[in-house]
């Protein structure tokens, strides 16, 4: 395959950099930074030393035996839940802080929705030592806050965003109004596979241990590689991480689910691959939720990572070249998934990851005898508060 | 006070009506009118034109109905005053760049202004508006190299927007000795007017842009003046700029 993205930061027609012109030196200093990064042999094997020290990779591949059983397929699921803080963040703000301090940048700001990223990128300035403020959109620092508190704990500011829907496009937004004016000093730690290049292609890269590591434990397991490999997409950082070891694999399907909400009503869900249109958002021409007149849609979902009008532009990417498949799940069914597999296998999901498990379950005959690989990114812990709500009513 | 100046309204803010007659007024005293069109994430704008915005959404905007009020200050307006769209990205990708071009050609603007597309995002956008016989406004900012200024500053058309702060509109207006120097390598290497933008709201930030750029524009203030004063109070708002 091709490498991509291309010179310009695009994945065939998606991506670039849309940024205020007061940004694109910076996007370039980032990029050579990047790429002395990839040569320096003692940063990566700090950045190998940390994955596995710290954050406790390897994550294990798990073979879900009851639900499998209940449910007629083999399930396999890849244990990010089990890294430290509780999700697949942390691969990439590890990553990302050594870039940043390798140039010399001593503040990080970072946006977060359900709060995963925002943890992770506060450890990883505790860790390190440097300044860490968050933007949170309002709505969000209200129904996740647990993770507030985290961040908090973790020696970060926390900044509520209260314009435009109060969620993660607007801490987006608001992240990048910091950058401009902050940028000889910060770096932004951008949390997806979203934004002007050259991010998609470093928080991509930096995932892509999920898809590394899942293939070898799956072939070591099964003796081969799965039929299907399911995760669910927001911005799509831990789908393009599990997908990267797969694409253009014939005999593996990649299914990616994104949050179809309460109805397919505009504003209702987040599927900006399955209802959206090419356009031009937060620094890529990607798949956006918007209205007629190219104003960016509200949307919704249960799960505040998901809860984004965008989409990393390799998604987009993939979705028209057909390299892989976007499907939906419900609020409904992720919650359902949830409970199913904390009740028969003892394993709490974050209702992100519930979305990917949701799509298994509902295409159960579909899949019928398949082996299936559904990446877990994050735990359920944080979601405590919206399950028990929904349990209600 | 002399200088190539222009002011930034939020189309059709707070109303068609006031809008149209805050540009009238405008453009007695500048030269040139940014016409601001409504996004729903609008990146480079701090919060005073970022809710003037949010206000004309909430209202069911359409571009139709902003050309309609640009088309009626252009019939009133002297010869020689010019009028630019400034746009996000998305609504003009929307529509479609040259249909948009022709929008704003039909509706007597002279040009468009993007800013959250680079120099190195621009020749779509520039090429769709040239071909109409638009002009398609280059930023230069602080943060780019010499040699950037000079190949942008020897493309520009129109006028040359000059960023003259880090951050977002309506910040603080200071300019470092790096920026001075920008500024004036900027104006020797453009044939075309200088502007500063970003951070001037009073006479002493617009004086300070004229002897150094040539010119300035005003928005976030004349936003707010809008919006607080009413005609009136935009009125003395420029009045006081010129005094």
């Amino acid at each position: 395959m091709k490498s991509m993205p291309d010179k310009r930061g695009y994945y065939g027609e998606y991506g670039g950099r849309f940024v205020p012109e007061s940004l694109i030196n910076a996007l370039c200093e980032l990029e050579d930074a990047y790429r002395r990064f990839l040569k320096d042999t003692t940063i990566r094997r700090e950045h190998a030393r940390l994955l596995r020290d710290y954050a406790g990779r390897p994550t294990p591949v798990y073979h879900a035996r009851r639900l499998s059983e209940k449910i007629g397929l083999e399930l396999f699921l890849k244990r990010e839940d089990l890294v430290h803080t509780g999700s697949h963040k942390l691969n990439n703000t590890l990553g990302q802080i050594l870039l940043a301090r390798s140039m010399g940048k001593r503040r990080v700001i970072a946006e977060t929705g359900a709060g995963q990223h925002g943890v992770a990128t506060a450890t990883a300035a505790a860790l390190t030592g440097m300044e860490c403020r968050v933007y949170m959109g309002a709505e969000d620092v209200a129904r996740q806050a647990p993770n507030v508190h985290r961040i908090k704990l973790l020696g970060a500011e926390v900044v509520p965003v209260e314009t435009g829907q109060r969620t993660l496009k607007d801490a987006v937004s608001e992240a990048m109004r910091d950058w401009v004016a902050s940028v000889r000093t910060t770096h932004y730690l951008i949390g997806s596979v979203i934004g002007p290049a050259p991010f998609p292609r470093i928080v991509r890269d930096f995932q892509s241990v999920i898809g590394r590591e899942a293939r070898s434990q799956m072939r070591r397991i099964t003796g081969r590689d799965p039929d299907v490999v399911v995760a669910c997409v927001g911005g799509g950082s831990n789908a393009a991480g599990v997908f990267s070891a797969y694409l253009g694999e014939k005999r593996t399907a990649l299914v990616g689910v994104e949050a179809g909400g309460r109805s397919h009503a505009p504003g209702d869900h987040s599927a900006s691959l399955g209802r959206g249109r090419p356009g031009i958002f937060q620094g890529s021409r990607t798949y956006l939720l918007q209205s007629d007149e190219g104003q960016v849609l509200p949307v919704h979902s249960i799960s505040a990572g998901l809860d984004y009008s965008g989409v990393g532009p390799e998604h987009s990417y993939f979705r028209d070249s057909g390299l892989v498949r976007y499907a939906e799940c419900s609020d409904a069914d992720a919650l359902h998934a949830c409970l199913e597999l904390t009740r028969t296998e003892g394993i709490i999901p974050a209702l992100e990851s519930s979305h990917a498990l949701g799509y298994v379950m509902k295409n159960r005959r579909a899949l019928r005898g398949a082996t299936v690989l559904v990446n877990l990114s994050g735990r359920g812990d944080k979601d405590m508060g919206i399950i028990e709500e929904a349990l209600k009513a | 006070m002399s200088g190539y100046n222009g002011v930034y309204l939020m189309g059709n803010y707070p109303d068609a009506d006031h809008f149209t007659a805050a540009a009238r007024l405008g453009l007695e005293r500048f030269d040139f009118l940014e016409v601001g069109v409504p996004f729903s994430d609008p990146v480079a704008d701090g919060p005073a034109i970022a809710r003037a915005g949010e206000e004309v959404l909430g209202l069911g905007f359409r571009l139709e109905d902003l050309a309609a009020s640009v088309g009626e200050i252009r019939r009133k307006a002297p010869a020689g005053k010019k009028i630019y769209f400034m746009s996000y990205a998305n609504p003009v990708h929307n529509r479609g760049l040259a249909r948009f071009a022709d929008v704003a050609r039909r509706s007597g603007a002279d040009g468009l202004i993007v800013p959250d597309v680079p120099f190195v995002e621009s020749a779509p956008f520039r090429d769709a508006f040239t071909r109409k016989g638009l002009e398609y406004i280059d930023f230069v900012t602080p943060e780019n190299t010499p040699e950037q200024i000079d190949a942008t500053a020897r493309s520009a058309r129109g006028f040359l927007y000059f960023v003259s702060i880090r951050g977002v509109t309506g910040s603080g207006f200071t300019l470092d000795d790096a920026t001075r120097a920008k500024i004036r390598r900027a104006r020797r290497a453009s044939s075309v007017p200088v502007v500063l933008g970003f951070g001037i709201r009073s006479a002493a930030d617009a004086r300070a842009a004229v002897e150094l750029a040539g010119g300035f524009i005003v928005g976030t203030g004349a936003v707010a003046a809008l919006r607080d004063g009413g005609l009136e109070g935009f009125g003395g708002y420029i009045d006081s700029l010129f005094g």
